[in-house]
């Protein structure tokens, strides 16, 4: 991660949470700034450099909808959202609007880490430009379009190599059906989820140790896929 | 009018017959009698005062008999006023001739003007006794109103309108078979009607015969009306209307009559219909506002600060002071797991609800049942109780048509109770296997076994077998809500066991139609 400090900014109406999420960043080093409403948060966002936005979608003045489309029109800041259980149409729309992950209410401190680490990742390299990205014992070259496994390269169809870079580029991250449809097989099979399926499964079964049990390409039940995240266990 | 109808049904039609004839004579007696006591009255005068006019004096007979018993009767006074005049008072006396020219002008302008007075009043008697007829059917029309509105069962309901009827047709009526609660018949007293009438409602129900139509019982005698209450909505009920022993021409004049008032019956029971159901579904959707809002409310009221508690917990978990420690690591640990614990029991309790209260709205996709089975797994960290957990899917299971969450979170029950109800160090097996346009799930363990007593109650909500309590704490929620949620999407949810202590394997069906 980068020598300078970064800045997340946590949007919560719960003080509680705010006071858990701001420990967890401190103890990363990270300098937080804290919004109890979405207006507030907006106008934090406007006028200090966050790199990093967590936002509650339960906020009582703003639509998390909202906010997130908000921010996007002026800002590729990585957003993670903290949603409850159910409502899996509705953290789809939010990963469409532009957020770039979500973790469910009750959670854990280590998974919102990983999550926002892979989004900054991501921001970071999109800037660098990475053409290189090692997720467990895979090494994917975008440059080459070359997948190797523990080292053995792998034989891809165009498709299958396809998914794996969108995945790539948002390891650790989510990435919706649609989203995947829409870069795989193009704008009009948003909706042709089942062709996705079958790809994944001919995936995991040349990239995983046992395809019934992934380890790096995981499903979001209801949402969409993700890749773990490099340097992830 | 009602009551001498119906008083009339205990008589014999011989009886009857005779006075069909009688009757239109009595108020031609009565105007006659009038006419005559006004005949004395004017003898009385005569012997006192000359009286020169006298026939205008029967204008009272005919203006009462015109009033009171209509036309004929009128004119039967006007004619008897005529002849009396002429025979008693006009000269020459005692006698039908009239000489005097004079007297005779005065008879023909009385028999004018009370031919015109006659009918004049006639017919404001005729408006009267409409207006009367009126105000009888509104005052019957809004007691029937009130009842209704208080009604609160079917049977309430077709008690008014009978009556109702009963009072508007002026004749007993039968409510057979107008849909009650449940869809069944309501009570009807068929088996008290003539068997002709059972034939007609048996024809009715068949479909066979769409209209109302007579039909005569030859027992008794009687006419009956037979017929769908309202012609374009059969369902609402059928009825039987007691003519009594009416023939011929009477039937067909009052046949218009008995539609009508039925149409406006029938109108009126489908306006109920529509009313009840109306407000049958402002009620189920009030509730349902209502339920919402609570389960909205108590999820984020319970599930807040339990984010805040796995949150810090978490934290505290990462910090160095602690994480280092063993001691308070195993505490934070705690934590966690116990606030994992409350989580997953509320989710039960919000799935209970929801499943009470119908508002299950699977979201159906095709879904890979191996990702099923690894989100059941989920998260690996956290397995139970050390039980070994042996996954084997055939490479090709087709995909299932299915609501993720729901099928997920019943595999996710089924794995705990697996766990639950078995040693430490046994196995838990799941396979799967595609069957004809489904796949089966089955997931079997070592444990405590079912017995058939047991099996049958298994998936009643809140049932715990003695056994079972007796091992390990529950809210008997968790099968209901695995069966529940597995039936929402169109799969089945069974259960197998060699018997006491032999282990359970529980079967889940999933649909996996064959794309066209």
């Amino acid at each position: 991660m980068s020598r300078k400090a970064l800045l997340a900014l946590v949007v919560d109406d719960e003080p509680q949470i705010r006071r858990f999420l701001r420990a967890g960043f401190e103890l990363e080093e990270m300098g937080v700034v804290e919004a109890a409403t979405g207006a507030e948060a907006i106008r934090i966002a406007t006028l200090k450099p966050v790199d990093l936005v967590i936002v509650d979608l339960g906020l009582p003045d703003m639509d998390g909808a909202e906010i997130v489309e908000r921010l996007r029109s002026w800002s590729s800041v990585p957003i993670i959202v903290l949603s409850v259980r159910s409502g899996e149409t509705e953290k789809v729309r939010l990963l469409e609007l532009g957020a770039d992950d979500y973790v469910v209410k009750p959670f854990g401190m280590a998974e919102l880490l990983a999550r926002a680490r892979a989004a900054l990742r991501r921001q970071l390299g999109a800037v660098a430009g990475e053409p290189v990205i090692r997720v467990g014992p895979l090494t994917i070259d975008l440059a080459r379009r070359a997948v190797t496994r523990h080292g053995l390269e792998l034989q891809l169809t165009v498709k299958e190599f396809k998914l794996l870079q969108v995945l790539a580029r948002h390891a650790g991250n989510v990435v919706t059906h649609e989203h995947l449809l829409r870069e795989v097989w193009g704008p009009s099979h948003a909706h042709d989820s089942h062709y996705l399926r079958i790809l994944v499964r001919k995936i995991r079964k040349k990239i995983e140790e046992d395809p019934a049990a992934p380890r790096l390409l995981r499903t979001e039940l209801g949402v969409g896929y993700r890749l773990l995240g490099e340097q992830a266990s | 009018m009602v009551h001498d109808d119906l008083a009339l049904r205990g008589m014999r039609p011989l009886e009857l017959r005779r006075l069909d004839l009688l009757r239109p004579a009595v108020p031609i007696l009565q105007a006659l009698a009038l006419a005559g006591i006004i005949t004395i009255c004017l003898a009385g005068i005569t012997s006192l005062t000359q009286l020169s006019h006298v026939s205008t004096a029967y204008l009272v007979a005919v203006l009462i008999a015109a009033t009171r018993w209509g036309a004929v009767p009128a004119v039967a006074a006007a004619l008897g006023g005529m002849v009396a005049s002429a025979f008693f008072f006009y000269p020459p006396l005692y006698d039908l001739r009239v000489s005097d020219p004079q007297h005779l002008m005065d008879l023909a302008l009385f028999v004018s003007v009370a031919m015109v007075t006659g009918h004049l009043a006639d017919s404001a008697r005729a408006h009267m006794r409409a207006a009367q007829r009126r105000e009888e059917e509104v005052r019957s029309l809004y007691a029937f109103s009130r009842r209704l509105a208080v009604a609160s069962t079917v049977e309430e309901i077709l008690a008014s309108a009978r009556d109702h009827l009963s009072a508007v047709l002026g004749h007993p009526v039968l409510l057979l078979q107008a849909r009650s609660a449940d869809g069944g018949p309501s009570a009807g007293a068929v088996d008290t009607l003539p068997h002709a009438v059972r034939a007609s409602i048996a024809r009715i129900e068949a479909g066979v015969l769409q209209e109302r139509a007579f039909c005569v019982d030859d027992a008794t005698r009687s006419t009956w009306l037979v017929g769908p209450v309202s012609l374009p909505n059969p369902g609402l009920g059928i009825v039987a209307v007691n003519l009594g022993p009416f023939l011929g021409d009477d039937l067909r004049r009052l046949r218009p009559k008995l539609d009508a008032a039925l149409a406006d019956a029938g109108a009126t029971l489908e306006r109920l219909d529509v009313a009840r159901a109306l407000g049958e579904a402002r009620a189920r959707s009030i509730r349902e506002t209502f339920r919402e809002a609570l389960i909205g409310s108590v999820s984020h009221e319970l599930r807040t600060p339990l984010a805040a508690i796995l949150g810090a917990a978490s934290v505290l978990a990462r910090a160095p002071a602690v994480a280092e420690d063993d001691r308070l690591a195993q505490l934070a640990e705690i934590v966690r797991g116990e606030a994992d614990r409350l989580d997953s029991d509320i989710q039960k309790l919000l799935d209970a609800s929801r499943i009470s209260s119908d508002g299950l709205r699977p979201q159906s996709v095709w879904t890979d049942p191996a990702d099923l089975v690894d989100a059941a797994l989920e998260p690996r960290g956290r397995r139970p109780e050390d039980r070994r957990i042996e996954v084997n899917l055939p490479e090709e299971l087709p995909l299932v048509y299915v609501d993720p969450m729901l099928v997920t979170q019943a595999l996710r029950q089924i794995v705990d109770n697996a766990a639950k109800y078995s040693p430490a160090g046994s196995t838990i097996r799941i396979g799967a296997r595609e069957a004809g346009e489904h796949v089966v799930v089955d997931v079997r363990d070592e444990g405590m076994g079912v017995t058939d007593e047991e099996k049958e109650r298994l998936f009643e909500r809140f049932y715990r077998s003695p056994r079972h309590s007796a091992a390990q704490p529950g809210s008997g929620l968790g099968l209901w809500i695995a069966q529940a949620f597995v039936r929402a999407i169109g799969g089945q949810l069974t259960i197998d066991s060699g018997g006491r202590d032999r282990g359970t394997t529980v079967t889940v069906r999933l649909p996996a139609p064959r794309l066209g």
